[in-house]
């Protein structure tokens, strides 16, 4: 099978865009820091709330008097 | 004084022992080597956060004094051991880690350094750590105030966080045993890196009196050792009631492998997927051949899967109510900027935002977690899966942005087995279990509450059956 240059050259860059794909771009200053931090606490949020939970279920606190 | 033989350094505990009761050694002897050995060696690994030399010396000539007088004290008597700097010890500094706690003295030392000081064990330094435990979430690996964490094995890669200098002294020697901390994954993931084995106890079993706190409602303290019969030694010394930790579960441990099920009585489940798609490709060939291992010893494996839940999201609810409460004063006085690592410092700061909702929903989920698991262990005795997917990862690695993914469609196997682990109060033993890579990978077995006997059992014959846990890294 003949590999062209370019075939070469996409093949070479597939794993560096899937790494890109799995890697969240790095905040630059800390403003965008703590702004990525906040988005990452609403993702946890949301989450939580997909979550059913029947009312009688207490939180898992241990409380001895 | 004549030079300790080599193969002390990596000496279990019973091994300690026989020449300790045959005058081979003496405690004084045994103090001076691997106070000596830690304090050379420790920093090589960024493992070291403060030696106690003359703190060590002392406490041995005192042990050498009971032992010729037969007062004697159990198996840890004259065993240097070192703690993570998040435990304190009366009048030396603690600083958890990170440098604005640099300057941090207790006048009182925790419970597990007093009840280890009452049998006669010697305290040979503190040991490195990820700062504050790394609760915040940190980036890399470099986010403490010792410099990154190196692995013995490889010291272009990362010794695991957050107990990094208490697995990395027990891999390459520095101490025959350490403790460390876990609020989630801190115990499993440096034992697995670091190719030592770990035992996670059961919330509530050891006292966290005196040791920095992250999570209430999630830290445990154990320890890191060569065996996991020097674990079980360990926590039988360490474990028990104390009023002065408002978690304690209030019982006592006694390591009584003896009185152990036969192997054959015990149901194991795994999901074959973790030791496949799901493990790293270079490490597939260790899980695999460990798995086979873990079946001769008689035990039967039991596909079978993890309750569906958030874990990740609910355990993060849950670290960042608890912490924000615990470093309020810390984070709002701006003393947070000077934290390492700048994702650490943003998390933290973020953390102070989570709203109470989220908090008590995490814990409300967090029960229907507990209770599915005690379903789950009314079918299987113990869990097993690998302590992480793969290897060590490199120093300069973001932590941040997940491993290697497996193919869609991959079925969950245990994935999130750390989280649920720790939201469940679970205890787990981590079992070196071979190589990918030249460095080590790792088994984590995870029980019910309270089930350590059980776990400690089978981890010993497992260990009877394979020798990784006697191997050594290069050059130490």
């Amino acid at each position: 099978m003949k590999i062209t240059r370019r075939k070469l050259a996409a093949a070479a860059l597939v794993p560096a865009a899937a790494l890109a794909q799995n890697q969240p771009a790095l905040p630059r200053n800390p403003d965008e820091e703590l702004n990525a931090a906040r988005d990452r606490a609403k993702g946890l949020s949301d989450a939580l709330a997909r979550q059913s939970v029947p009312m009688a279920t207490e939180p898992a606190f241990q409380f001895k008097p | 004084m004549p030079a300790i033989p080599a193969d002390v350094f990596f000496a279990t505990i019973p091994e300690l022992n026989a020449r300790l009761a045959s005058r081979e050694i003496s405690a004084e002897e045994l103090a001076r080597a691997f106070a000596a050995r830690l304090e050379q060696l420790g920093p090589r690994f960024n493992a070291l956060a403060l030696p106690l030399p003359q703190h060590a010396l002392r406490k041995a000539l005192e042990v050498d004094k009971d032992i010729k007088h037969g007062r004697l004290r159990g198996p840890l008597q004259a065993i240097p051991y070192g703690v993570k700097d998040l435990i304190s010890f009366a009048g030396q500094p603690t600083t958890w880690g990170a440098r604005p706690f640099a300057g941090q003295v207790f006048d009182y030392s925790a419970t597990v350094v007093q009840k280890l000081d009452a049998v006669g064990a010697v305290l040979t330094g503190k040991l490195a750590m990820v700062e504050l435990a790394g609760g915040g979430g940190y980036r890399y690996a470099s986010a403490s105030l010792t410099g990154p964490g190196l692995n013995p094995w490889d010291r272009t890669r990362w010794a695991g966080g957050s107990s990094s200098g208490s697995a990395a002294a027990v891999a390459a020697g520095l101490v025959p045993f350490s403790l460390g901390s876990e609020t989630s994954g801190s115990i499993v993931t440096p034992a697995s890196y670091c190719g030592v084995t770990a035992l996670r106890p059961t919330y509530g079993l050891v006292s966290r009196h005196g040791a920095m706190a992250l999570a209430w409602t999630l830290d445990k303290l154990g320890p890191f050792a060569h065996t996991a019969e020097d674990c079980g030694l360990v926590l039988e010394a360490i474990a028990g009631k104390d009023s002065k930790d408002p978690g304690s579960a209030g019982k006592s441990f006694y390591y009584t492998p003896q009185y152990a099920r036969p192997n054959k009585e015990l149901r194991v489940g795994f999901a074959r997927v973790d030791f496949a798609e799901r493990a790293e490709a270079p490490a597939r060939a260790a899980f695999a051949a460990a798995l086979t291992v873990l079946k001769d010893t008689g035990v039967q494996l039991v596909e079978t899967s993890l309750p569906q839940f958030p874990y990740g999201p609910v355990l993060s609810a849950v670290l960042a109510a608890e912490e924000a409460s615990i470093f309020e004063s810390f984070i709002t006085s701006g003393k947070v900027e000077e934290l390492a690592d700048a994702a650490q410092i943003a998390g933290l700061k973020a953390a102070l935002e989570l709203p109470a909702k989220d908090y008590l929903k995490a814990q409300r989920i967090r029960r229907l977690i507990q209770e599915a698991f005690s379903r789950l262990f009314a079918d299987v005795d113990a869990l097993i899966a690998p302590g992480r997917p793969g290897p060590a990862t490199k120093l300069d690695q973001r932590l941040d942005a997940g491993g290697p993914t497996a193919p869609a469609g991959t079925p969950p196997g245990f994935q999130g087995i750390i989280p649920a682990g720790n939201l469940a109060g679970l205890p787990a033993l981590v079992l070196p279990c071979g190589f990918a890579e030249n460095l080590p990978v790792a088994l984590q077995l995870v029980g019910a509450p309270f089930s350590e006997n059980t776990l400690l059992a089978i981890g010993r014959e497992f260990q009877a059956r394979t020798d990784w846990h006697k191997r050594r890294p290069p050059g130490v």
